[in-house]
C-alpha cells in the first residue's frame, strides 16, 4: 500500500469517525473548545501510533487465541503512560478531558486499527497507518470544535490561544481565545449535549454528500468511457 | 496436550502484563512528584484565594454530624478562620468549591474548582471573567442562612446559583458545628 | 444514606444519563438501536455487566491496588476485569441459562468495549464511592443507557417511514435524532431530592 493512499485514506475516505464511525463518543464529549480537540487528537494518534507499531512488531510471535487480550493490554499501557504524562505535564488538558483520556483503551479505533490492519501488516505501513488514522481523527475533531465553539460561543481557539496579554500560545487553559462575535449572541444550545450530536450529524452528512457525489461523478465518467469505447469499437467494425 | 496448550496461553499473558505493568510503574514513578507537586500547587492556591493564611492543617470530620455535601474542613494554622470543601450538585454535574469561613462564622471569599455547567450561563460563576468575579465576590461578608435572594443571580442560571449560595450557607453551618464541638 | 443512594440513581437514570448528558457508550447506543427488541436485549445485558463490573472492580481497586499503592494500574486492571467477566457471564449463561444466554449472547461480547462499563467503574473511583454506591450507581447507570437506546429505537423505527435529505441517510440522521432526544433529557436538569 502506497503512503498516499494511506493518507488519502485515513483523511477521508476511510475517516475513523465519518466513514468507519467509531469512536464517537469522545468526539460528541469533548469538542467544546479547540483546546480540547487539539488535545484529545493529538492524545489518539499517539497512542493509535505506538499500539500500530507495538502490535505490528509483536504479531507474529503472539498467539492467535489471546492475541485481542494482549492487544489490549498493549493499549492499556500506552494509555495509562499518556495519562500519567498529560497529569503531570499539562495537567489542565487532563483535567477538562477528565474520564475519557482512560477511556480511550475501549475507544473502537484503536483496537479496530490494530485487529484490521497493524496485525496484518509491518511495522513501516501500521506507522503510516497509525498517524494518517490518529489525523483524520484530529480532523474532524477540530472542525466540531471549530463549529461549536464559534458558534455556541463566540470564539475561536478558546483556552489554546491567549490574547488577553498579547497574541501567544498556552497550554495551561487559561487562554480566553479570540472573541469573534460577543459570546450573548452565540446559540450556546450547540455547547450543550445536543450541540454534539447535532454537530456531529450534519458534519457526518455532509462528508457524505461529497463522498457521494465524488463517487456518482466517477461513475459518470466511467460509463462515458465505456460508451466511447463502445463506439469506437462499432466505428471500427464498420 | 490441551492443558498444556491453556498453561501456555497463561504464561504468554502474564508475561505481557508483568512488562506493561513493569513499564506502567517506571513511568508512574517518574511523574507522580510533578502530579503531587501540581496538586498540592492548585490546594494551595485555592485555599489562598478565599481565606489569606500562612499554613492550612486538616481538621478531622468524622465525629461530627455534618451535611453530606462536606468533603473536607481545614483550619487555619493561626486560628483566623476555615477553609471547607463542599460538592453540591448544580445544573449539569457536581460542583465542587472551597469556601472560607471566618472565625465570626461569615464568609470570606469562595472559589469553585470543579464543575461542568453550562458554559456562557452557569460556567459563569467559575469564570475568570469580570461578571464571574462580581457573583464570587457578592458573597463576601454574609452569613450563614443566606438564600439566593439575598444575592443577585446568575441571569439563566439559577440552578447554578442556588447551589453556590446553599454550599457557602452549609459551610458556615459546618465551621459552627466543628467550633461547638470542639468548645464541649 | 437513602436520600444519598436514592439522588445517585435518580441521577444516573435521568439528569446526568449516561447517553445524553455524559456521552458514554454511543457505540452501542447508536450501533444496536435499529429495532426495539435488540435494543431491550442490549439495554439489559448492559445492566447486568454495569452492576456485576462496578461491584467487582471495586473490591479490586479498594483491596488489592490502593492497599498496594497501585493506583495507576486501575485502567488496566479493570479492562482486564471487566473482559474476563463478560467472557465468564458468556459461559456461565451458555451453561445454566441457555434462554437468557439465546437472548443476550450475541451481545454480551460487544460490551467489552463499551465505553459506559469502563466508564462506570472509573467514575465510582473518582467519585469515592462505597461499595453500595458504587455498585447502585452502576445498575442504574445501565438503567438510563436501557432507558435511552429503547426510547432511541422506537424512535428510529419510525425515521425509516420520514423523509430527509439523501446525505442524511444512515447514522447523520439517528445522530440529529439523538440529539432532540438529548434536548428533551436536559429538562431533567436540576431535579433533586430533597
Amino acid at each position: 500500500m502506497r503512503i498516499q493512499d494511506q493518507f488519502r485514506d485515513g483523511l477521508i475516505t476511510n475517516n475513523p469517525i465519518t466513514v468507519q464511525q467509531i469512536g464517537m463518543c469522545a468526539t460528541m464529549a469533548i469538542t467544546t473548545s479547540l483546546f480540547n480537540g487539539v488535545g484529545m487528537g493529538l492524545s489518539v494518534l499517539i497512542i493509535l501510533t505506538c499500539c500500530n507499531v507495538v502490535v505490528s512488531a509483536v504479531r507474529k510471535i503472539i498467539p492467535n487465541e489471546i492475541r485481542l487480550a494482549i492487544f489490549v493490554v498493549i493499549i492499556a499501557g500506552f494509555v495509562t503512560i499518556v495519562d500519567l504524562l498529560l497529569k503531570a505535564y499539562i495537567p489542565a488538558l487532563s483535567e477538562s478531558l477528565g474520564v475519557f483520556i482512560p477511556l480511550i483503551v475501549v475507544n473502537c479505533i484503536i483496537i479496530g486499527r490494530a485487529e484490521a490492519f497493524s496485525q496484518k501488516n509491518d511495522v513501516k505501513a501500521s506507522f503510516f497507518d497509525g498517524v494518517f488514522q490518529g489525523l483524520g481523527y484530529t480532523m474532524i475533531l477540530v472542525i466540531m470544535c471549530v463549529i461549536r465553539e464559534l458558534l455556541g460561543s463566540g470564539r475561536f481557539g478558546g483556552g489554546l490561544i491567549d490574547v488577553a496579554k498579547g497574541f501567544r500560545f498556552t497550554l495551561d487553559g487559561t487562554g480566553g481565545g479570540i472573541q469573534i462575535f460577543p459570546s450573548d449572541f452565540g446559540a450556546s444550545i450547540l455547547t450543550l449535549p445536543f450541540g454534539g450530536f447535532l454537530t456531529l450529524g450534519v458534519v457526518i452528512a455532509t462528508m457524505q454528500y461529497f463522498l457521494k457525489k465524488s463517487a456518482k461523478q466517477k461513475k459518470a465518467a466511467e460509463e462515458a468511457a465505456a460508451e466511447a469505447a463502445r463506439l469506437a469499437a462499432e466505428q471500427e467494425e464498420d | 496436550m490441551k492443558d498444556n496448550k491453556i498453561v501456555q496461553l497463561a504464561l504468554v499473558l502474564f508475561a505481557v502484563c508483568a512488562v506493561v505493568a513493569g513499564v506502567l510503574g517506571v513511568v508512574y514513578n517518574i511523574t507522580k512528584p510533578t502530579i503531587d507537586r501540581r496538586a498540592m500547587e492548585k490546594t494551595t492556591a485555592a485555599f489562598a484565594a478565599v481565606l489569606q493564611a500562612d499554613s492550612y492543617e486538616e481538621v478531622k470530620i468524622s465525629g461530627y454530624s455534618l451535611d453530606q455535601s462536606i468533603n473536607s474542613v481545614y483550619k487555619d494554622a493561626d486560628g483566623s478562620g476555615y477553609v471547607v470543601e463542599s460538592t453540591f450538585s448544580g445544573a449539569q454535574g457536581n460542583i465542587t468549591m472551597v469556601v472560607g469561613v471566618k472565625s465570626d462564622y461569615t464568609c470570606s471569599g469562595i472559589s469553585i474548582t470543579e464543575h461542568s455547567e453550562t458554559s456562557g450561563l452557569g460556567a459563569v460563576a467559575a469564570s475568570p471573567s469580570e461578571a464571574g468575579v462580581a457573583f464570587r465576590e457578592q458573597f463576601i461578608g454574609v452569613g450563614e442562612g443566606v438564600t439566593v435572594k439575598d444575592i443577585d443571580a446568575l441571569a439563566g442560571a439559577t440552578i447554578t446559583s442556588t447551589a453556590v449560595t446553599n454550599a457557602v450557607s452549609t459551610s458556615i453551618t459546618t465551621v459552627k458545628t466543628i467550633e461547638g464541638g470542639a468548645a464541649a | 444514606m437513602l436520600t444519598n443512594i436514592l439522588s445517585i440513581a435518580l441521577g444516573a437514570i435521568l439528569i446526568d444519563n449516561f447517553i445524553f448528558s455524559q456521552f458514554l457508550g454511543c457505540c452501542p447506543f447508536l450501533g444496536c438501536s435499529n429495532k426495539v427488541d435488540t435494543a431491550t436485549g442490549m439495554g439489559i445485558a448492559v445492566v447486568f455487566v454495569m452492576g456485576l463490573a462496578s461491584a467487582i472492580c471495586w473490591v479490586v481497586d479498594t483491596y488489592v491496588l490502593v492497599p498496594l499503592g497501585l493506583e495507576f494500574l486501575e485502567t488496566l486492571a479493570f479492562i482486564l476485569v471487566i473482559a474476563a467477566l463478560v467472557q465468564f457471564v458468556e459461559m456461565f449463561l451458555k451453561k445454566s441459562v441457555p434462554s437468557l444466554y439465546a437472548a443476550l449472547g450475541i451481545y454480551l461480547p460487544l460490551i467489552t468495549t463499551n465505553c459506559a462499563v469502563l466508564g462506570v467503574v472509573l467514575l465510582n473511583v473518582q467519585n469515592h464511592y462505597n461499595f453500595i454506591e458504587s455498585v447502585v450507581y452502576g445498575i442504574t447507570g445501565g438503567l438510563g443507557f436501557m432507558l435511552a437506546i429503547v426510547l432511541f429505537a422506537s424512535v428510529r423505527e419510525r425515521i425509516d417511514f420520514a423523509d430527509y435529505p439523501d446525505c442524511f441517510e444512515g447514522f447523520p440522521i439517528a445522530l440529529v435524532s439523538a440529539g432532540l432526544l438529548a434536548l428533551a433529557f436536559m429538562g431533567f436538569s436540576g431535579m433533586k431530592i430533597f
